[in-house]
């Protein structure tokens, strides 16, 4: 287990270099940030100035060098755009954006698990069918469409609830509605394939055999088996959304996330927060998938015995 | 006078003793640094004026201008190219300080004499002309030109000579003896200025708090406070209106505005902004040199129909580049772009159009109505036989060789020819700078002319020869001024004045009230 | 309506059988689909209008039935007075195209060094692995946007950006899979008996994960129409006046309020797709599967 922990540790410093170089050149490459940063209307004299203001002109390999060293002294730099060091900038909209994607995932598995399970117990009878449609249509909507749906009927025409940032609990709500959709369809569907998988296997009806109750016999040894591949499906969709699902959303709810934050610095052009955004979301992704897979070897023994590398 | 300043007063005390007004405006976009001078985007106009004075005021209840003092109290030539200036005594800043010829000194010279490179950058545009503030006491200044200054006024009522404290600004990095960059940029985070309220909290992006500052020199803020937050979404901005969340909300489009219209609770209000919305031809790309060309591109524009469909007939669709509030350099008699695509069709024959394919860039949201107009114009162009195409990108292609057309906006940057088509198509201006115009020795001797002439009737006969080389090789085509609207609670009493410049959200005295239910 | 029915002409027994097996829902599902998938082919000739072509003095009409409508345009007209049931059968065209091409590239892409990895293992299998975690780690939508920023929106460089965005899935399923599958008795026995990778790849473990690739093809398929209609929303996607079901519904978003009808009929396009494929995949996975046959 230590040595399986420690490869793990090792794959996320490499991957996490990996896209520190990948993410300092592709940004590079698309377009010179003058561009965007002082826009529209300029002289070149002026641009030069500007250029050399922000200390474009140097080789782009002494600039990437100097971006390493940022890592060792904890300097990430300025944002171009508000001028103000940006890990400061990054770090302020990581709460709003955390405190969401843990609402969206507490309601999606509250709601998907008991769904799922429901749905491979009764999949021949209406109620099976029912959940899967609901399940479906769930997936089936845009979220921005969801919440634009949903801002129109309860703010605009009921005047239930607030639209504008993270203020209330009620605040609250239809954000993570619209989030979770997606995700409540998506784990509904595979908390119920995974327990199709396992409801069929051979332990299960052994376990029957003995006796068990029906009710015992899904619990104990059907979530527990299903459990494995319900975990490292919320493990990837809980970083894919910390990634980028919730940009649309944040905009919408003008929500003070790091998804809006991202989106809007890379349009600008705005390297140093984009470099040290997209970084510090990379970072969370790799802990949260190196803590699936740590989780899901623990869970399946065997896996820890598998010959790698 | 004393009357009015009691009843003022007594207003005053009323408002604020009877319920501390406070507001919240939705905006569609906040800016991300406060700092009058190195600013000049539409973003950033909308919010220095509450918390920031020029030397010289303006009465922005009138279309004209109407020069009023502001911090400073006279003004006059004391020679040709020098004006002396009588400060307001008793002004304070934000932080307490009291502001000192020192102070005036200071802010004009970071602009006159800049070497902060986004300072230099604007003052090179506009301010080129103005070379030195000097301090003769306590309560005087005097600022000198290189050439006779036509435009004094004009020109010292800039937001970008706005004044901010001195000792305030060198003291918040490093050395607090001496300006450096940095105290520049760390100001823009933390702007102080002597306006009729301070800037209590401001999160760049996402928010501005602006709370009454009770030692204002004037007529005392009627809100106690005002916060401009960033809802990016229509639908949200609209939303939040109705909700309650905003009092005011910006950026409403000309469709939306039936639907506020449609609640009784709701109003807009809206004006022609002093800006064009233009189309940019390059006239450097190979396929467009022939000015025939590009003449036809303009010609087979129907901006009427634009306007009607686009703007609900309420954007204003110029005959020259000329804005109203010129007063009397304003000169709709030029007539410098028409539709005509009879004319057009036989343009391009002449000048052999073998069907290229002309592209029109846009950024897909900047501009109100900007990707609708774009995929309109190139629909117009297909009607004459040209084949058009819509780029769209975030990206400022107007410096690229390979950009062909694209929309931008020029604004009123002050009231004068000089302010829009002046600052955009000088002489080695943005324009030429980009590559995408070309001017001679014979168009900047007109031009000069046109700048410099003290007499008005000289400097309107020079513009209207700069029309005319406009029209007869086009790089540019005013599209139409856009109607801009905002949208508010009924009880809200709010709209912009005519005299400012485009997007200011003005809550000073007079400027905003509110219904006595 | 069409006839759904239709069997295709080489295996109609097998369609007629397929179809008996199916449930109501799944019946449903089935004619949904095809009926989509006709009117995509069939849009140059249902659709009574040019998508693209304005008419600004016929702006935001309603469909036919309300008031103000305009005469032939059935689902009313959009912000430039083009026809939005024209529009929505010709993007419906192309989103189709776009999710078939962009799903099957990813497919191809991540099954393949799923694969790879999952059988040679070693250094190939880490080298593939971490760049599927670096894929995972970096939000898809700035790749996204770099993409395209760097390469241009081009209906092109839009497959690719969409055949990337779901790569790395079907690369983690298959590795996974196979790596449970080769510890299965009757792998290893293979593997004991000398039988070369790519035999066992083709005889013993192609069959076994068909299922669950099914099931990420046709989440993937519907992923890739919904992330289309995120990217036309940050205004990266397909470039106007092209229309697909996310561009429509991404554009026509500020027209909710006072319009919706500009977004319904595609936003309706959209459920249905993704809702007949998840359907179908899923009935696919439950006929496919081995040991739920068995039960």
């Amino acid at each position: 287990m230590l040595s399986y922990a420690l490869r793990t540790l090792i794959r996320m410093v490499l991957t996490f270099f990996v896209i520190v170089t990948i993410v300092f050149f592709a940004t590079r490459l698309s377009g010179n940030a003058v561009d965007f940063v002082i826009g529209e209307g300029m002289t070149t004299e002026d641009r030069d100035l500007l250029i050399k203001y922000y200390e474009l002109d140097r080789p782009i390999w002494s600039q990437y060098l100097a971006f390493l060293r940022a890592f060792t002294d904890g300097q990430f730099g300025l944002s171009f755009i508000e001028r103000r060091p940006v890990s400061e900038m990054v770090l302020e909209r990581i709460w709003p954006s955390t405190q969401l994607l843990l609402s969206a995932v507490g309601l999606t598995v509250l709601v998907s698990i008991p769904l799922g399970i429901a749905a491979a117990i009764w999949r021949k009878s209406w109620i099976g069918s029912a959940v899967m449609v609901v399940a479906f249509l769930g997936y089936a909507v845009p979220n921005f469409v969801l919440a634009i749906v949903m801002v129109l009927l309860f703010s605009y025409w009921l005047n239930w609830l607030p639209v504008v940032g993270n203020g209330t609990a009620l605040h609250f709500i239809m954000p993570t509605v619209a989030l979770a959709g997606v995700l409540i369809a998506a784990l509904t569907r595979f908390t119920r394939n995974a327990m199709l998988d396992v409801l069929g296997q051979d332990f299960m009806r052994t376990a029957r055999a003995k006796g068990l109750p029906e009710n015992a016999v899904i619990l104990r040894h059907g979530l527990r088996n299903a459990g494995i591949t319900i975990l490292s499906v919320i493990g990837l969709q809980v970083a894919g959304l910390a990634a980028s699902g919730s940009v649309v959303i944040e905009a919408i709810f003008a929500w003070p996330g790091i998804g809006d934050l991202l989106v809007s610095s890379a349009l600008r052009r705005d390297y140093p927060v984009l470099q040290f955004g997209v970084l510090t979301v990379a970072l969370a992704v790799i802990v949260i998938n190196a803590a699936v897979d740590l989780a899901y070897a623990w869970a399946d023994p065997r896996l820890r015995h598998t010959v790698k590398g | 006078m004393l009357k009015l300043l009691l009843s003022t007063a007594l207003a005053a005390g009323l408002a604020s003793g009877a319920c501390a007004q406070e507001i919240t405006v939705g905006a569609a976009n906040v800016s991300s640094y406060l700092d009058p001078g190195r600013d000049h985007s539409n973003v950033g106009s909308q919010f220095y004026y509450n918390a920031f004075d020029t030397l010289i005021g303006k009465n922005h209840d009138k279309l004209e201008a109407e020069w009023v003092p502001a911090l400073a109290t006279e003004w006059k030539l004391v020679e040709p190219k020098v004006m002396e200036l009588t400060l307001r005594d008793g002004v304070t800043f934000h932080n307490g300080e009291a502001m000192t010829a020192d102070d005036v000194v200071f802010s004009l010279n970071r602009m006159y004499q800049a070497d902060f490179p986004p300072y230099v950058v604007r003052s090179r545009d506009r301010l080129s002309n103005f070379l030195k503030a000097e301090k003769v006491d306590d309560l005087t200044v005097r600022v000198t030109v290189e050439k006779e200054e036509p435009l004094w006024e004009t020109l010292l009522n800039l937001q970008q000579v706005m004044i901010i404290p001195e000792d305030y600004t060198k003291a918040l990095t490093g050395d607090p003896e001496v300006a450096e960059h940095d105290d520049f940029e760390a100001f823009s985070l933390a702007p102080v200025g002597t306006g009729p309220y301070r800037i209590a909290e401001f999160v760049p992006g996402e928010r501005v708090v602006y709370e009454r500052f009770d030692d204002f020199w004037g007529e005392k803020a009627p809100l106690a406070k005002a916060t401009v937050q960033h809802i990016p979404e229509t639908a949200s901005r609209v939303t939040a209106l109705k909700t309650g969340e905003a009092d005011i909300v910006t950026n409403i489009a000309p469709d939306q505005l039936a639907l506020i219209e449609a609640d009784k609770n709701l109003r807009t209000v809206g004006s022609a902004t002093p800006l064009f919305h233009v189309m940019i031809m390059n006239v450097n790309h190979p396929k467009l040199k022939d000015p025939r060309i590009r003449q036809a591109l303009s010609l087979a524009i129907d901006r009427d129909t634009l306007n009607e469909a686009l703007w609900l007939g309420k954007a204003v669709v110029p005959s020259t580049h000329t804005l109203e509030e010129y007063g009397d350099l304003y000169m709709p008699e030029l007539k410098t772009f028409e539709y005509n695509p009879e004319k057009a069709r036989q343009l391009l024959k002449e000048a052999g159009y073998d069907g290229f394919e002309v592209t029109f860039d846009t950024h897909p949201t900047y501009y109100t109505n900007g990707l609708l107009a774009a995929q309109a114009i190139t629909e117009m162009w297909a009607e004459v036989g040209v084949k058009g195409r819509v780029n769209i990108a975030e990206k400022w292609s107007g410096r690229s060789p390979e950009m062909m057309t694209r929309n931008w906006s020029n604004p009123m940057y002050f009231a004068d020819p000089f302010g829009s088509f002046g600052v955009m198509w000088a002489p080695n201006g943005p324009s030429e700078g980009e590559g995408r115009f070309n001017t001679d020795a014979q168009y900047a001797e007109i031009w000069e002319r046109f700048r410099f002439s003290k007499d008005v009737e000289a400097r309107k006969a020079a513009y209207a020869e700069l029309m005319e080389r406009i029209r007869q090789d086009p790089p540019v085509l005013p599209l139409y001024r856009p109607f801009e609207s905002w949208a508010m609670r009924k009880d809200v009493s709010w709209a912009p004045k005519p005299g400012h410049i485009p997007y200011v959200l003005d809550f000073r005295a007079g400027s905003i009230s509110f219904a006595s239910n | 309506m069409m006839n759904p029915a239709v069997p295709a002409p080489s295996a109609p027994a097998a369609a007629l059988q397929l179809w008996r097996s199916a449930d109501a829902i799944q019946k449903a599902a089935i004619v949904i689909g095809l009926s989509l998938v006709l009117l995509a082919v069939l849009a140059p000739i249902v659709a009574p209008f040019d998508p693209n072509s304005q008419s600004l003095i016929a702006r935001l009409r309603p469909p036919l039935g309300f008031e103000r409508a305009k005469a032939g345009h059935l689902l009313g007209t959009d912000e430039l007075g083009r026809d939005v049931f024209s529009r929505s059968l010709f993007g419906l065209r192309l989103t189709l195209m776009l999710a078939g091409l962009g799903a099957t590239l990813g497919l191809l892409i991540g099954g393949t060094l799923g694969l790879l990895a999952g059988i040679v293992g070693g250094r190939t299998e880490a080298s593939i692995m971490a760049a599927v975690d670096t894929q995972i780690a970096v939000p898809f939508t700035l790749v996204a946007l770099f993409l395209l920023a760097i390469l241009g929106s081009s209906i092109e460089v839009i497959v690719l950006v969409l055949g990337l965005a779901g790569w790395e899935q079907y690369a983690r399923i298959v590795r996974g899979e196979v790596r449970r599958l080769m510890k299965l008795p009757f792998i290893e026995a293979a593997r004991a008996a000398g039988a070369a990778p790519l035999r066992i790849a083709h005889r013993h473990l192609l069959p076994n994960i068909v299922s669950p690739l099914v099931v990420q093809f046709t989440l993937a398929l519907s992923n890739i129409v919904l992330l289309e209609s995120t990217l036309s929303f940050l205004g990266l996607g397909v470039q106007p006046p092209t229309a697909t079901l996310g561009s429509m519904v991404g554009i026509g978003r500020d027209y909710m309020p006072t319009a919706p009808w500009i977004v319904a009929a595609p936003a309706m396009m959209i459920l249905l797709v993704t809702f007949a494929v998840q359907i179908l995949g899923d009935w696919l996975r439950d006929g496919a599967d081995v040991r739920l046959r068995a039960r």
